[in-house]
């Protein structure tokens, strides 16, 4: 086997990518998914309220908008630019903190302050800013709060649901990248007969299957590190995470490998890749529903490697913590091999008859 | 002594129980031109296949510069062209980026891929994607494929089915250019006019075998008639007349046609290879 004719034949499968609809759409469509469950169930379009400050006194209000979590601040040295902003809705609100408003404050004087709100603001952003100035202006009084407030929680506690969903865009990226970019690519050169004129040159069938494998592979890891980066869940050990999601891809490249040589055509492929679907996706929804029997997750060939991603990326876990789960992954990997090389036998002598 | 560059001895294949090759044997020498001439199915892309190594021969022996085929050998596919009867080529790339994708497989480090279109008249349309080409483009794309490795033996399918008189009178000369250039071309075809003109050697093969293997002008030699045809005026109409050349007494006549103040026109006959393969196989070439 040549590694040089390997990667010839992989260099013109990369740049015959994005020509190929195929391709765009497994590089498109994680990024796509993520931006919309993003904005059904997260926060990617609920922005933080935006306070502008004109602080001429170094207030301790100033430093307290500061330090507040969920506020957007942004100091300003002109009044009248404030108001600018306001109006114009780049902020929300605006306060003008004049010299020696704290001394002020905190004399009882009840100094006059003007807060300024953009017409245009969200009424909870408004809430917000006005709800923590208030605060902030009471503990520069000295003052406490007349109640003291304790929060109970009901319901289930557990990881927000833009997390569980995580899964089932790994598992979109998994699909498209590993399984249908390599199998489409070798069914596709099938039926233009271009895998013939390949293999009449020095390049052997299983220099082909190489690089097929390697393009899936590749495609897969990219998209997956870069699915579970725009989610926010690449964890506390990326290292650890590059290695399960590099397994992960090495298995479902050798999937899309094996649809590739037994499929005789797109029609084929696209049937088995619908039929075999459901068997492929059902370990996904045990992330979304956690409280169903593990067991029956473990029956279907992705949950091998859907929960060492789940566990390192989301979770935190280290990768010593799913070493059985990958060992199974690389396991399948390997039994696939020789009935995919065998498939190729029968795949040459059937295009060959055609 | 000169080895040949294709040697096949009583090569056989079936697909399943159907014989499609039949104790096939042949020779094709550098820089010869042998012409497979039968009509569809009587096995002529079937040998070609066997040949390349994208089938296995059921019995029989077939060779490529000495070197038995079927085996994957590098070495040996590096050495050959194939013009495949199926266009299939990449259509999202441009003529050039085919081409140059194709010299890579076969290692070769700068090809002079302009050239070759050039060759074939495509240097113009080099970097449009072959999806815009028409189909007599695509065929010259295919042949100057086939070309791009300068290949020592050359399997030509049907180069020029479907095509016009013009495409398929410029794909014949780089089809000869090769051959004076030393590759021994194995061409099949149908079009017993091309065969005729280009090949060196012509073998009628049906049903999986060889009928005849022999030069164009021997096998009209030994399969044809020797005669001379004799147009007349006859009144108001044309008269013919067949003479063969070969009986006693045909040169007198022949004369005294000549000598007819009634002559229009006076023709050698030559049987042609299509009336020669109906002869030996009952059969047309269509």
């Amino acid at each position: 086997m040549s590694l040089a004719r390997i990667w010839k034949v992989l260099r013109k499968d990369f740049a015959m990518g994005p020509r190929s609809p195929f391709f765009l759409y497994a590089l498109v469509l994680p990024i796509v998914l993520t931006v919309l469950f993003q904005f059904a169930f997260g926060s990617l379009f609920e922005p933080k309220p935006r306070l502008g400050i004109v602080d001429a006194g170094n207030s301790e209000i100033t430093a307290a908008m500061e330090a507040a979590e969920g506020i957007e601040l942004t100091l300003l040295d002109d009044a009248e630019e404030l108001k600018r902003q306001v109006e114009a809705n780049d902020l929300d609100g605006g306060l003008v903190l004049p010299t020696g408003f704290d001394e002020a404050v905190r004399d009882g004087a009840r100094p006059p302050l003007d807060f300024y709100i953009g017409g245009e603001s969200h009424a909870s952003n408004r809430i917000i800013l006005m709800v923590t100035a208030l605060d902030s202006i009471r503990e520069v009084e000295g003052s406490t709060a007349p109640v003291e407030v304790e929060v109970v929680s009901f319901g289930e506690e557990g990881l927000p649901l833009t997390l569980r969903l995580v899964p089932i865009i790994v598992f979109y990226a998994l699909v498209l990248a590993g399984v249908a970019v390599p199998g489409s690519s070798m069914v596709e050169e099938k039926e233009k007969g271009t895998l013939m004129a390949i293999l009449v040159t020095p390049v052997k069938v299983g220099e082909v299957l190489a690089a097929k494998w390697l393009l899936g592979l590749s495609l897969t890891f990219v998209m997956a590190m870069m699915t579970l980066a725009l989610n926010g869940a690449l964890g506390s050990r990326p290292l650890d995470v590059m290695l399960v999601v590099l397994i992960a891809s090495l298995l479902t490249a050798m999937l899309g490998l094996l649809v590739g040589v037994v499929s005789k055509d797109s029609t084929m492929m696209f049937g088995i890749i619908k039929g075999a679907g459901v068997i492929l996706f059902a370990p996904v929804l045990w992330y979304l529903f956690p409280s169903w029997p593990q067991w029956i997750a473990k029956l279907f060939p992705l949950y091998w490697i859907i929960e060492p991603i789940w566990q390192v990326s989301v979770m935190g876990e280290a990768v010593s913590e799913v070493w059985l789960e990958l060992v199974v992954a690389l396991a399948i990997s390997a039994m696939m091999l020789p009935v995919i090389v065998a498939l190729a036998r029968r795949m040459q002598a059937q295009m060959a008859s055609r | 002594m000169t080895q040949p560059a294709i040697k096949v001895e009583d090569l056989s294949f079936s697909y399943g129980d159907i014989e499609a090759v039949k104790n096939v044997s042949f020779e094709v020498m550098p820089g010869e031109i042998l012409g497979f001439l039968g009509p569809n199915g009587a096995g002529k892309s079937t040998t070609i296949k066997v040949l390349t190594g994208q089938m296995r021969p059921k019995s029989g022996r077939a060779e490529i510069l000495g070197r038995e085929t079927g085996r994957d050998d590098p070495e040996i596919q590096a050495q050959i062209g194939v013009c495949f009867e199926e266009k299939n080529l990449y259509l999202n790339m441009s003529g050039l980026e085919n081409l140059n994708f194709f010299a890579s497989l076969y290692g070769i480090k700068d090809p002079d891929a302009m050239e070759v279109l050039r060759r074939v008249g495509l240097a113009d349309r080099a970097k449009d994607r072959v999806h815009s080409y028409s189909k007599g483009m695509r065929q010259r794309m295919m042949i100057s494929r086939a070309f791009i490795n300068k290949p020592t033996v050359l399997f030509l399918d049907e180069p020029t089915d479907g095509l016009d008189p013009v495409t398929s009178a410029q794909i014949r000369t780089t089809i000869q250019e090769e051959a004076d250039r030393g590759a021994a071309v194995l061409l099949t075809t149908h079009d017993m006019f091309e065969a005729d003109q280009l090949s060196d050697r012509v073998a009628f093969i049906n049903e999986g075998e060889i009928v005849a293997l022999d030069t164009a002008e021997n096998l009209k030699l030994k399969y044809g008639e020797r005669s001379v045809k004799v147009r007349l005026r006859d009144g108001e109409g044309v008269r013919e007349e067949h003479i063969p050349l070969d009986e006693p007494g045909s040169s007198a006549r022949i004369a005294e046609l000549a000598s007819s103040p009634d002559l229009m026109t006076i023709h050698t006959e030559e049987a042609t290879l299509e009336a020669i393969f109906i002869k030996l196989t009952g059969r047309g070439l269509e």
